[in-house]
């Protein structure tokens, strides 16, 4: 009974690691997306995400399974219980890298990405969704720690490309609509940005029985 | 088995307790019996004498505890008796013991009670004037005797009972001791019951077998992880579920992971696409190969499907480092490139020439100055096809040369003298000095070498620069080395210079000539004659470069 259970659980694991994969699939590809004016790549970011739609209930399937049959306790009910958390988290990742990707064409055809630092914030935020994946495959609290603190690195960026988008628009040297299309795509970026930070507090809670919110209701309690 | 043992002697002294009782109780019951009668009968003699002699008298004084007593007279009707009321008793001449006594003068009769608890035996005897005396006792039947002493024998059974299990455990256990201290490791050692001797000896035998299959396994498996531990390639053993069985360091070390969690699946090691689709193809039972990009290496997976009863139950996977291929191929394909592109120059210009002059555009007098661009962009073309031909011999390695004693020094006196005219017109001057030294070695390549570099260091000086060529004949090694005081090379360069085609400055390269292979026949020139280069350089200042050889004691 016990191996079952402990079967159950990895087939979880792997496959959420199938969907934490899509989707750093899916925002890379987007991100390629505001260099390549390709049809193909937005088609491929809406097939992926609806892959990314179609785990989370996969998912969400296994860990009900999990719950009514097995009736786990303590760690493990732990782990179910973010799990259920994080894919939610990772599948509004998958939609903001699709929405993202639709935007691209109108941005690429303004060719005023160069202009902006909208590639750093992309590639920073690659780096904190990837981050916080490997922080859930190795289970490592560090990573999860260092995909929190990076989130203020997105979020700078984000008030950067803000105000670059301002200084173009003022000195009227840009399309405004493209610029809007831009702020978008950033403030989408910066969305992903605080998911990815999401799913990284839910492996610390998966770990450590801690999340963040009861940290700061202790905190409140206290006082 | 102390239990079973336990179990059968308490019941077999249980079942002979039981039957042991029963029979003594029958045997006692009929000797009591007997002995009842008998004493009626001397009681009843007794009574007899007295009751002839004194007459009925006699029978008044009868103690109250003793037997019951009756005299009947000869016609049936009973004239005392000393327990019941005589007057009211019934005759009793059809009684069987007094018919009996009134035939032989004695009788006896036995006779159950209604409730059958008692039984009556009458003894009877005709006195001498006819009348009967009958003295009778009671005893009890077999069932009475039986409800009478359920108790005590409850007892005494119980207390036996009691002692045989006290026993019996004692003597179970005191059995099965010794199969207990058995030591199974030393089954030949031990000294127990002859009865079991033949187990033990085939536990012996079968133990040697276990340890001597438990040794090869050890070593196998000893071996297995020697091999795998000691080999470049990452091996991968994965289940059906994906689950990892079996790794080694290299794949590890491939696939850029610390640590893998034994049984956690191989795709927390690497989720690329790429990889995922590479599982699942090969646990669909596809033999697969796939090429993977980890940060900056590349890695190839060979994918083998394991397959038992025409049914996948795992997979194994080889990961090889083919990051040197794909970077050597990169290059050559660079390379391949930047040939065409070389050979591309000056092929448009004399291209363009020839068009003109072909087109007429030329004046008659202008046709020598076009004649010569030709040639000079025709000589480029040779010096590069020349380089590259070169080149390409030391990366084949197969040059048709051989070995010879050469002096290093006159041999940078020669390649000097050779460069004199095109040092002059840079206004630069060569230098020479050192020591001779003479040593078994590939002469054209050399030269080669050394042309290339002293080449070099001319073309990139300042006008009144100087060069200066310098060998040693040290103890342990032989080196030459060319020092000029030219533009010299950012360190961020120096790795890169001896790269096909690199030049630091691309965009002056056309007005210093060249090919952009010097430095790289210079690279592969020295290793192919086993030396070492050196080069040290600063921006402004000039560059070094050293060729050294050890010297073989």
């Amino acid at each position: 009974m016990r191996t079952r259970f402990d079967k159950q659980l990895e087939q979880l694991h792997v496959e959420l690691i199938k969907m934490g994969s899509l989707c750093e699939q899916a925002i890379t590809l987007a991100a390629q997306a505001l260099d390549q004016p390709e049809r193909d790549v937005v088609k491929k970011v809406a097939a992926m995400e609806g892959e990314i739609d179609e785990k989370e209930r996969e998912i969400e399937n296994i860990c009900m399974r999990l719950l009514l049959q097995q009736q786990p306790v303590a760690r493990d009910l732990r782990i179910i219980s973010a799990a259920l958390k994080m894919i939610s988290d990772l599948e509004r990742i998958g939609d903001q890298a699709a929405d993202i990707a639709d935007l691209a064409p109108y941005i690429v055809s303004s060719s005023i990405s160069s202009k902006v630092q909208i590639h750093d914030m992309a590639a920073a935020t690659i780096r904190m969704v990837t981050l916080s994946v490997d922080a859930f495959v190795k289970n490592d609290l560090e990573l999860a720690e260092s995909v929190v603190i990076s989130d203020d690195i997105v979020d700078d960026l984000f008030n950067k490309v803000k105000g670059e988008l301002l200084d173009l628009i003022r000195k009227n040297n840009v399309d405004p609509r493209a610029a809007l299309d831009i702020l978008m795509a950033a403030k989408y970026f910066e969305r992903i940005g605080d998911h990815a930070v999401n799913v990284a507090e839910w492996v610390q809670y998966s770990i450590t029985g801690i999340h963040k919110s009861d940290e700061h209701h202790l905190d409140t309690e206290k006082e | 088995m102390t239990k079973r043992i336990f179990r059968s002697i308490m019941l077999v002294s249980a079942l002979v307790l039981v039957i042991g009782l029963g029979f003594i109780m029958g045997i006692l019951y009929h000797y009591f019996g007997s002995q009842i009668e008998k004493e009626l009968k001397s009681e009843t003699a007794y009574l007899a004498i007295s009751v002839e002699n004194m007459g009925i008298t006699a029978l008044d004084d009868l103690p109250a505890e003793s037997a019951r007593i009756t005299l009947i007279a000869e016609d049936g009707s009973v004239l005392f008796d000393n327990k019941a009321d005589a007057s009211k008793m019934e005759n009793h001449s059809n009684r069987q013991e007094v018919i009996a006594a009134k035939l032989k003068g004695v009788g006896k009769a036995t006779r159950q009670s209604d409730t059958l608890s008692e039984k009556t035996i009458y003894y009877a005897k005709q006195l001498s004037n006819g009348q009967i005396l009958r003295v009778s006792s009671t005893q009890y039947t077999v069932a009475a005797l039986i409800g009478e002493l359920v108790q005590p024998m409850l007892y005494v059974l119980l207390m036996m009972v009691v002692l045989s299990a006290l026993f019996a455990a004692r003597i179970s256990k005191k059995i099965v001791s010794p199969i207990n201290s058995l030591d199974l490791d030393q089954p030949e050692r031990t000294e127990a019951y002859d009865e079991i001797s033949p187990l033990l000896t085939k536990i012996n035998k079968q133990q040697r077998t276990i340890r001597r299959q438990l040794s090869d396994a050890r070593r196998q498996q000893q071996e297995f992880s020697i091999i795998t531990e000691n080999m470049s390639e990452g091996l991968l053993v994965i289940d059906a579920q994906t689950d990892l069985l079996s790794y080694n360091s290299s794949a590890l070390h491939l696939l850029d992971a610390t640590e893998a969690q034994a049984h956690a699946s191989v795709l927390s090691l690497n989720r690329s696409e790429s990889f995922q689709q590479t599982v699942d193809a090969v646990l669909s039972g596809k033999h697969t190969t796939s090429d993977l990009q980890i940060g900056e290496n590349f890695c190839q997976v060979i994918a083998n499907p394991v397959l038992r009863d025409k049914e996948v139950t795992g997979a194994v996977l080889l990961l090889v480092d083919i990051t040197e291929k794909i970077q050597r191929e990169n290059l050559r394909r660079e390379f391949t490139a930047n040939v065409s592109h070389e050979l591309k120059t000056p092929l448009t210009s004399i291209s363009g020439f020839a068009e003109i002059i072909q087109d007429g555009f030329v004046k008659p007098e202008d046709i020598n100055k076009f004649a010569g661009k030709i040639f000079d962009e025709a000589q480029r073309l040779i010096a590069l096809v020349g380089d590259v031909i070169k080149i390409s011999q030391l990366d084949e390695g197969c040059l048709p040369y051989q070995k010879e004693e050469t002096d290093l020094y006159t041999l940078a006196k020669e390649t000097l003298e050779r460069l004199r005219e095109p040092a002059k017109r840079k206004q630069v001057s060569l230098f020479l000095e050192g020591e001779h030294a003479v040593f078994n070695t590939t002469r054209p390549i050399l030269e080669e070498v050394l042309y290339n570099l002293c080449d070099n260091a001319i073309k990139y000086n300042h006008p009144d620069g100087k060069v200066t060529v310098t060998v040693l004949n040290g103890k342990n090694t032989i080196s030459v080395s060319v020092a000029d005081t030219g533009i010299g090379i950012p360190s961020t360069d120096q790795a890169r210079v001896f790269e096909r085609f690199y030049r630091v400055d691309k965009s002056h390269s056309k007005e210093i000539g060249g090919t952009g292979l010097g430095l790289s026949i210079v690279k592969h020139g020295a290793a192919y004659l086993g030396a070492q280069v050196e080069l040290e350089s600063c921006v402004g200042e000039g560059s070094l470069f050293r060729l050294v050889w050890g010297k073989e004691c």
